[in-house]
């Protein structure tokens, strides 16, 4: 087993263990990542924003158009 | 959510709603891991569904208890609520199913495993199969009772084109 299967199964077998906590402590723990993940959703918007700015913006000009 | 259970609970014992049930990803958590959610889905039966406004008295109970809506949804604590009236025979058989699972002393009815995976496979975003194989996973469903209540409600071939693209063994 390569350091990155090792790495992942332990993630899974770790992952796997959470399922053992009672549904209040889920939804708990659920609680405490939704700030992580409307972050997460806030930086999409942004960057997707920016990126349509970005595309609608005319194309610099260069030395050769002078 | 303790909240949620205690509003809902009001909510039915003064008629505004005939029944709920949770679903969706704070549902599958009593089965699999935690999954990251923004917000709490609730099916609801109404006393009169052919209504054009059916959400506005649910709306007006909340706000006379303190909780504001926000967006497609009531914020109550730290959970926002969307409330989604039942629509067909499958959300009506999963309502009629739900279970009533105690939440901190708060009963909560909650949509069983096997109709959490078939809405799945009915709504059919990235993210439902995700779900459905999770519960999969967890051993809450078998593929078996999924299918048979899949065949109940016209989706059996969208549970074949699900198990051939993600059970190995299904071809």
């Amino acid at each position: 087993m390569t350091p990155a299967d090792e790495l992942f199964s332990r993630q899974a077998q770790w992952q796997r263990s959470r399922r053992s906590l009672s549904w209040p402590e889920k939804i708990r723990e659920a609680e405490r990542l939704r700030p992580s993940l409307e972050a997460f959703r806030q930086m999409r918007v942004e960057r997707r924003v920016a990126t349509d700015l970005q595309e609608c913006r005319p194309p610099a000009r260069s030395s050769e158009d002078d | 959510m303790k909240d949620v259970a205690a509003l809902l609970n009001a909510m039915r014992d003064a008629g505004v709603i005939a029944d709920y049930a949770l679903f969706g990803a704070a549902a599958q958590m009593r089965y699999t891991e935690t999954v990251a959610t923004l917000d709490a889905d609730v099916l609801v039966a109404v006393p009169a569904p052919d209504r054009l406004d059916v959400l506005t008295p649910i709306y007006d109970f909340c706000r006379a208890r303190g909780y504001e809506a926000e967006g497609e949804a009531v914020r109550v604590g730290a959970w926002p609520v969307q409330f989604l009236p039942v629509f067909d025979e499958l959300t009506n058989a999963a309502l009629a199913a739900a279970e009533s699972v105690d939440f901190e002393g708060e009963p909560f009815r909650v949509v069983d495993a096997v109709h959490l995976a078939v809405i799945a496979l009915a709504t059919g975003r990235p993210k439902d199969f995700t779900r459905i194989l999770a519960l999969l996973d967890a051993g809450a469903v078998t593929r078996e009772q999924v299918e048979a209540v899949a065949a109940r409600h016209g989706l059996i071939d969208a549970w074949g084109r699900f198990q051939r693209r993600f059970c190995d063994d299904a071809g």
